[in-house]
């Protein structure tokens, strides 16, 4: 029998007491008057044989009573026998797991990191099959169980640790739920079922809070995996963090721009006083910094002006903290895109009556966006470089053959056309540029006016008028307008009809590009689409669809994919990229991502007429550094066993709570305690009849 | 006349228990059961001839002077008895009873303060009918109660009604009511002083010298409890003074033999003390039939009677 609080076996050395009393003579609290106590002195009670012999059985009751009571609190159970942990002397499976993101570049973290690897590595028996894993966004399998086994005892160390100082931390976030489930799950396959114990995961991080261990939650951790974590801490603790939040004034034409920094401040940092401005790659401010003042725990959003596109300056830089892993924001000045429409008619520039009049207006010079609508007449023949700059061809005249010859190689190459039927002229060329023999127009003028009835808002030019605040089409009226069969044309999409049933905007697949067809004009001559709200969004809309850049800026974190689909569309050959360390990568051809966004800074791409440039930052859940309790690991579900002291410590919990299980399974205190009730229930009845009896016989001597 | 000596082993139907006799409230006539009693047991008693020489009454023989003659006695009975009044009617007994808190200590269901009262109540009774002059005083640490000797109608019921008082004192010394009544009482008499004289005896010698001086007879009668004079506790107990209150916790059986012997020692002393000065002492445990106490004073009358009479008839001269 065993004891779950042994302690209260102490408690039975009160049977003491009973021994006591009943070898002291029975005293009483009660006064006896006497005449006067003038020839008395003060006896202490004597011990008297006497009593001893007189209450024994009372003396044996209560002495009982006592041991019993004592036994039930001490929770007395009937141990079994558990199965015991493996010995340590067996064959162990280690997955050795490195975190080798940005944060691990703090002081002297990879150091450490390095450090207790090579003494893990060098502890480990030659019968232990160990894996190295390296991990931040990704887990990089460092050294397999294979490799490990392949080489030879005396060099697997050696191998592990070489491999890990070739693989230092990145510029990368940290995955750590993912990293974990990774390794858990590549332990738990290279053992066998069989084994109860399938390895341990060794998991070597600063343990920060932005270590996204979401994952980890719905996570069903594998049997027998068991987890220490060897958390490593920074000698300083002080961090401050500079984030890119957003480029206010995208809207503005010509306007000051300025970029917004978010500087953060670590809970648990010393410094409070910062400096952040623009600087030059490798140099000090360029123009004035600003001064902050950003108590541990806080952060403030600071703007700074976006220098001119010709200043050199690329980055905003924090000053005034210790780790500078994340004090740097890339940023590129917003670069202009030129967009150039080509519209093809013969009309007169000033003449508020022809449909160029409006176009001309319609686009607005923004800082991001300038596009430029460039009139050429239908007579005169279209260069190969005019035709490959136009974004957008608009057609308002009948051209000729040799024309819609070079917009359809073009329309081939993913180009839009946009053909405007302000007559039934222009059928033999609608023909022309889709391929036909022949298309028939017919002129239709309504009764009074016509409208816009059957609209696909799902389509791409009219999501915008989905809304149905913007739907209403019902004011623009068409006065006249030319119809055709869409059945003719194959695989033409009425996206918009008339209420008469007429199509109002057709489109057409030609090649990559399409053609759209308006059957109507948007001059006042022909409709009132120019002059009403719906002109300008419209036309936005199909230069969007046509390939117009995304006027946004987006931002990329390193280990992002950057999408590069003008450059892989518009050129057949590789792209050519300058990496921020000045070394270059290229795109294979037909690829439109980019992936090898490794460290932050300017990327640029050098194959592209202009260059392109993008920034790549850190991710921002790298400057959480405050770092998380291992407890944190355990509510997500992982299985952390403490080493050392604390190991021991844990296996004495474990065995605690197996007795505490089995204590309150069985629950033998509660016969005790019934027990101990009912001998002292006989001990009250006994001595209260021993008392009375005591008394008779008292009574019956007076 | 022979003088049988008293025989105290006498049947013990013919005395009244104490415990009896205080299951009557009334304080005189408990007194009077046992003068009653105490008469009765002399007329049916052999010893009659001793008992009218101690009572002062005595059947006329030739020689005796017929003034002395009992008329009323021989109205009643046709017999010539001699009343010897002219030494008795100058008596004047003053009954010093001790009323202190330790006198209200009983185990027998009665106190010694109620024994106490009852035989001071049965002798002024006595001597009451005998026409003599009792007077009371009641003390603790100081006088109490005064009331002159007297001898008169409504005095006896006076009397009675204080030492039926319960009593209330505080602790004893016989030193200041000694030395009252010494300067109370001019007129030579007969003193009883009643207590348990459970008190310090230094200056009681020089108090009751100072009694004795004056010409006052002393009789001293020691009341004790039966569980003072035994000391019959059996279990450790705290007790407490009833005088001041003051508490001992004691194992009985440890501490009896010492007792004893104190106690002892104590009353050795108190009887020393009057043997000294020529005062009679009597202890009485409050469990002893009240007749016999009143045959202990009168047998102390009878014997300073008989001195005294020896003493004047050989005189001084004659030793």
């Amino acid at each position: 029998m065993s004891f779950l609080a042994p302690w209260f076996l102490l408690g039975g050395l009160a049977v003491a007491a009973p021994l006591v009393f009943h070898l002291i003579r029975r005293t009483t609290r009660e006064r006896t008057p006497f005449g006067s106590l003038m020839f008395l002195f003060p006896t202490p009670p004597r011990i008297t044989r006497r009593s001893r012999l007189e209450h024994l059985i009372l003396l044996v009751l209560r002495c009982v009573a006592i041991c019993l009571l004592a036994v039930g609190f001490g929770r007395p159970f009937l141990k079994k026998t558990v199965a015991s942990p493996p010995a340590p002397g067996s064959a162990r499976r280690i997955v050795l797991l490195v975190d080798t993101s940005a944060s691990m570049r703090r002081a002297n973290l990879w150091a450490q990191a390095r450090a207790r690897a090579e003494s893990i590595l060098r502890s480990v028996s030659s019968a232990d099959q160990v894996a190295l894993f390296a991990f931040d966004r990704q887990v990089r399998p460092l050294v397999t169980f294979e490799q490990w086994n392949a080489a030879p005892g005396g060099e697997r160390a050696a191998l592990a640790l070489g491999k890990l100082a070739a693989n230092p931390p990145g510029w990368s976030g940290t995955r750590l739920g993912d990293a974990l489930i990774t390794a858990a799950e590549a332990l738990a396959d290279s053992s066998g079922k069989a084994s109860a114990s399938a390895g341990r995961l060794i998991l070597l991080t600063d343990l920060q809070e932005g270590s996204h261990l979401e994952p980890l939650q719905g996570y069903e951790w594998p049997r027998g995996v068991e987890l220490s974590v060897e958390a490593l801490k920074p000698g300083r603790s002080s961090n401050a963090s500079l984030q890119w939040m957003a480029e206010a004034g995208d809207s503005g034409a010509k306007g000051a721009a300025s970029l917004r920094v978010r500087v953060g401040n670590a809970a648990d940092s010393r410094r409070e006083q910062f400096q952040v401005g623009w600087a030059r790659p490798g140099g000090g401010f360029v123009g004035e910094s600003k001064t902050l003042y950003v108590p541990p725990g806080q952060s403030r959003v600071v703007a700074l002006p976006t220098p001119s596109a010709g200043d050199p300056v690329d980055r905003v830089v924090l000053r005034g903290d210790d780790e500078d892993f994340d004090d740097t924001v890339f940023a590129v000045a917003a670069e202009t895109a030129r967009l150039k429409v080509l519209y093809l008619g013969a009309e007169a520039e000033q003449d508020p009556k022809q449909p160029l009049y409006f176009l001309r207006r319609a686009f607005q010079e923004t800082r991001r966006q300038v596009v430029q609508v460039l009139a050429h007449s239908p007579t005169a023949a279209l260069g190969a470089a005019e035709a490959r700059d136009a974004l957008l061809f608009i057609v308002a005249d009948p051209l000729p053959g040799e024309t819609c010859d070079a917009i359809r190689v073009q329309l081939a190459a993913g180009k839009t056309a946009l053909v405007v039927l302000k007559s039934t002229a222009l059928a033999s060329t609608l023909a022309g540029l889709l391929g036909l023999d022949r298309v028939s127009l017919e002129e239709t003028r309504p009764d009074s006016y016509a409208m816009l009835a059957q609209i696909d808002f799902r389509h791409p030019l009219f999501a915008p008028f989905a809304d149905p605040r913007f739907s209403d089409f019902t004011r623009v009226h068409f006065w006249k307008y030319r119809r055709l069969d869409p059945a003719a044309i194959p695989g033409a999409r009425v996206v918009a009809g008339f209420d008469s049933g007429a199509p109002a905007l057709l489109e057409v697949p030609a090649g990559k590009g399409r053609v759209l067809v308006l059957t109507s004009g948007w001059q006042p001559a022909d409709s009132q689409l120019a002059l009403s709200t719906k002109f300008v969004p419209l036309l936005y809309s199909i230069l969007e669809q046509s390939g117009a850049p995304d006027p946004a800026p987006a931002q990329y974190r390193v280990g992002d994919v950057v999408p590069l689909p003008s450059l892989a569309v518009g050129e057949r050959s590789a792209a050519v990229l300058r990496l921020p360390d000045g070394s270059q990568a290229e795109l294979a051809a037909g690829q439109t991502n980019f992936s090898q966004t490794t460290m932050p800074g300017i990327y640029t791409v050098v194959s592209a007429q202009p260059a392109r440039r993008f920034a790549v930052n850190l991710d921002p859940a790298e400057s959480r550094t405050l770092p998380l309790s291992v407890d944190e690991l355990e509510r997500m579900g992982a299985p952390v066993s403490r080493q050392g002291p604390a190991a021991a410590y844990e296996v004495r919990r474990k065995i605690r709570l197996e007795n505490a299980e089995l204590e309150s399974r069985q629950k033998l205190w509660r016969w005790f305690a019934v027990t101990a009730l009912g001998v002292l229930l006989f001990e009250t009845w006994l001595a209260g009849r021993t008392g009375r009896r005591l008394a008779v016989q008292g009574g019956a001597t007076s | 006349m022979t003088k049988p000596a008293f025989n105290p082993s006498l049947p013990a139907a013919r005395l009244i228990d104490p415990r009896a006799l205080m299951t009557i409230r009334n304080l005189e006539l408990r007194a009077r059961v046992v003068v009653e009693g105490f008469w009765n047991g002399i007329h049916r008693s052999p010893y009659h001839g001793f008992s009218v020489e101690f009572t002062e009454y005595r059947q006329y023989t030739p020689d005796d002077d017929p003034r002395y003659l009992d008329w009323r006695v021989f109205a009643r009975s046709d017999r010539y008895f001699i009343k010897k009044f002219e030494d008795e009617t100058n008596l004047r007994c003053y009954l010093l009873s001790d009323t202190s808190r330790s006198m209200a200590y009983g185990s027998v269901g009665y106190t010694k303060a109620q024994y106490a009262a009852t035989l001071a109540a049965t002798l002024a009774y006595f001597l009451h009918l005998q026409g003599d002059a009792v007077g009371l005083l009641t003390f603790d640490r100081q006088l109490r109660e005064y009331l002159p000797a007297r001898h008169r109608a409504g005095h006896l019921r006076h009397l009675m009604l204080t030492l039926g008082q319960p009593a209330a004192g505080s602790a004893t010394d016989l030193a200041v009511p000694l030395r009252r009544v010494a300067e109370l009482v001019r007129k030579r008499g007969l003193v009883v002083l009643l207590s348990d004289f459970l008190a310090p005896l230094d200056r009681l010698e020089r108090d009751l010298a100072a009694l004795a001086a004056c010409g006052h007879e002393v009789v001293v009668f020691q009341i004790l409890d039966p569980a003072e004079l035994a000391f019959t506790f059996e279990n450790p107990a705290l007790f407490e003074d009833v005088e001041s209150g003051r508490t001992l916790f004691l194992d009985p059986a440890a501490a009896r033999k010492e007792y004893l012997r104190r106690l002892e020692a104590h009353c050795a002393g108190l009887r020393a003390t009057c043997g000294r000065l020529g005062a009679a002492c009597h202890r009485l445990e409050t469990t002893r039939p009240l007749e016999l106490a009143l045959f202990d004073v009168l047998r102390q009358r009878m014997r300073r009677r008989t001195q005294v009479r020896r003493a004047g008839r050989y005189g001084p001269n004659h030793a």
